[in-house]
């Protein structure tokens, strides 16, 4: 209880510290920008906490019978830019396609089945050890209000370390932390975590969990399966997780992001190393995309700047994924769509008012100019079985990050003995 | 200090040193019991602060009716389904028993409305169609009516029942009690020895005992033996529209 009045009254005397600062520099800015805004939800829908390193993450979160954990109105603040700036309007799952190899079984688990309603699990054990796990609606067809949400802050490792200039003390060096909530589904043997991570950087990190166990009937020959058991008799068949999200940016609340797509090129060679040419290419229509070496995307704020007046975005950062080419929905890695709100699911999207837009190939057939851009990531998991996979079975983790580029003009984290260091020396050539 | 100091560098060289031999006599098949001695312990290491917490604020009373796109209340979905439960459609609709009304299957919140607005979701086994009420749940009215062909969201909890009961009172229920007894070793004693869930099912290219899955509302279940493993019905196919059992394999 000590806690959360502590962490309450500091981010409101942070916010406070900004709207004085504010006055006192006679900003243009309207006084309003500066308040913490009214929470959008129930106290109960409502998770706001600060990470030992002084940055603070608030959201709503809900559970949606299909996607499971939805967080909407996510914004954040730190010791060094103590005014809350919004990131996300939402990010939810808006798909998990799960094929055998074997070609004999295939699921959608959001749009047939669901990861909330009766599929999500209450916590319990575990689940939530060191965290706090929050009440809240299941979404069931008759909801009932259950534990299923852990909220925690966990540790990061070294977030940075530099030599001290002065040599003879300690480097300047900190630990970092993320802020982690996670939902449970159980879809038949199957149990997936649904989980988001807000680091103390500003980076956001969606993943989904599998664990629980093997199938125990999708039993193949060696060719799509790998034996588990005693001898070579049980061929557990391989399988596919593709696992979509639909992330909707409203950077600083103003929204009108613009998507582009960055590619670093040979370019010859240099007299000491080979030159490398970094270029953008805007993305103004609909469109389905894939990376190739170094390709990365980014939404930046039409409007929004840092105090080195750059806009403001965050990119996509995707690790290990394996598309799935069986399905024109599964092969690229991202998708940009204009904002409807009858989009809602990458594929099996049914909506009686929404006629014949099903999946992200009916969203993006048109070409639409974005002027709200929602982004679709697919990431992949082609999952061959091994015996250590029972039981229960290890979580396996697919996921990507989403890293703030200029969405403060220095690290949010950068201790007051690092002050001056921005730019190039003389401030820059 | 320094004597601690380099009598603990010393370990560690000893340390390194009998490791280096371990590798090269292991390589000669001649291991010794002291190459896997422990190196003697240093002083532990401080103790990190304590671990980052956070807030725990216990649930208070639930709200009657939510925020913005807070997730709908029991009170909000009770009074919101009433009314999205019209005269018009109640008297036109069937539900998975064929009764009157429709399936109820699940409702949420609109997202970034004005008020609070809930979309309530229904089959209509008449029909064969999904239906939806948009309802203003402040005012309780329905603002907007829709039906769809071939378009299904997942099963309510009766449906999957339904599906059970099919099964059982199909000839594959006699396997299905055959299959209780060989994985439990006991006799079959009712269908509450099943825990049952159920994926939509939708026709594959080359279906052809349930083609009709999709356009008809077909079911796939997903079996467990209460308390007990998961058992494989994956080839039996209930088409809750047609009120029959196939199966695709």
């Amino acid at each position: 209880m000590t806690r959360i009045g502590i962490v309450t009254n500091r981010y409101r005397n942070l916010a406070g510290a900004a709207t004085a600062a504010i006055l006192l520099s006679m900003s243009a800015a309207p006084a309003a920008q500066a308040a913490a805004p009214a929470p959008p939800c129930n106290a109960d829908s409502l998770v706001k906490e600060t990470l030992p390193n002084g940055t603070t993450w608030q959201m709503c979160w809900r559970i949606h019978k299909l996607a499971g954990l939805v967080l909407d109105k996510v914004f954040v603040s730190s010791t060094r830019y103590p005014e809350p700036v919004q990131v996300l309007e939402s990010i939810a799952m808006a798909q998990l396609n799960v094929p055998y190899d074997s070609g004999a079984v295939e699921y959608n688990d959001l749009t047939d089945y669901g990861f909330g309603g009766g599929n999500l699990q209450s916590l319990g054990g575990d689940d939530c050890k060191g965290g706090s796990a929050r009440v809240g609606s299941d979404n069931a067809a008759e909801p009932e209000r259950r534990s299923v949400l852990c909220v925690s802050a966990e540790p990061s490792g070294l977030a940075y370390r530099l030599q001290n200039p002065e040599e003879s003390k300690p480097p300047i060096a900190k630990q970092g932390h993320d802020l982690v909530l996670r939902a449970i589904s159980k879809v038949g043997w199957y149990e997936y975590i649904t989980e988001y991570r807000f680091a103390d950087n500003g980076r956001i990190t969606a993943r989904l969990g599998a664990t629980g166990d093997l199938s125990p009937g999708d039993f193949v020959t060696p060719d799509k399966g790998w034996p588990i058991g005693k001898g070579a008799q049980s061929y557990s068949t391989n399988h596919y997780h593709s696992a979509f999200w639909r992330v909707d940016f409203n950077i600083a609340g103003a929204g009108k992001e613009k998507v582009e797509q960055y590619d670093t090129k040979r370019a010859g060679s240099g007299s000491g190393a080979a030159i490398f040419k970094t270029a953008k290419t805007a993305i103004a229509k609909e469109g389905s995309f894939t990376k190739v070496n170094r390709r990365w995307w980014r939404l930046v704020s039409s409007t929004s700047k840092n105090k080195d007046d750059h806009l403001r975005s965050y990119e996509l950062d995707s690790g290990a994924n394996d598309p799935y080419e069986a399905h024109p929905e599964t092969t690229p890695d991202v998708t940009f769509t204009q904002q409807h709100p009858c989009e809602v699911f990458a594929t099996g999207n049914a909506d009686p008012q929404c006629g014949n837009r099903k999946t992200i190939l009916d969203y993006t057939r048109d070409k639409e100019t974005m002027t709200d851009p929602i982004m679709w990531v697919r990431v992949g998991f082609h999952h061959i079985p091994r015996d250590e996979d029972q039981s229960p079975m290890p979580v396996h983790w697919q996921g990507f990050d989403l890293t703030p580029r200029d969405f403060t003009e220095m690290n949010p984290l950068t201790p007051p003995e690092r002050d001056g260091n921005n730019g190039g020396p003389g401030n820059g050539r | 200090m320094d004597d601690i100091k380099r009598a603990t560098r010393k370990r560690w060289l000893a340390w390194g040193s009998v490791a280096t031999t371990a590798v090269l006599s292991t390589a000669f098949g001649i291991a010794t019991l002291d190459a896997f001695a422990e190196p003697t312990p240093g002083p532990a290491p401080k103790v990190a602060a304590d671990p980052p917490q956070v807030s725990n604020p216990s649930p208070g009373p639930a709200a009657a009716t939510g925020v913005g796109d807070d997730p709908l209340t029991p009170q909000e979905v009770a009074k919101a389904r009433s009314v999205a439960l019209t005269p018009q459609l109640v008297g036109a609709a069937r539900d998975v028993a064929g009764a009157k009304g429709p399936e109820y299957l699940s409702s949420d919140v609109i997202e970034g409305g004005k008020g609070r607005d809930a979309a309530f979701y229904f089959y209509d086994y008449r029909s064969d169609e999904l239906v939806k009420q948009v309802v203003d749940v402040t005012r309780g009215k329905v603002t907007g009516s829709f039906r769809a062909k071939d378009m299904q969201l997942p099963a309510s909890d009766r449906e999957v029942a339904t599906a059970l009961d099919l099964v059982l009172a199909d000839p594959v229920g006699a396997e299905v009690k055959k299959l209780y007894t060989r994985v439990t070793g006991k006799p079959w004693s009712g269908k509450d020895k099943l825990k049952v869930g159920a994926h939509i099912y939708h026709a594959r290219p080359a279906d052809t005992t349930s083609s009709q899955c999709g356009r008809h509302r077909c079911l796939q279940l997903v079996v467990r033996i209460t308390d007990g493993p998961f058992v494989d019905l994956n080839d039996i196919i209930i088409d809750l529209s047609g009120r029959t059992v196939v199966r695709v394999k």
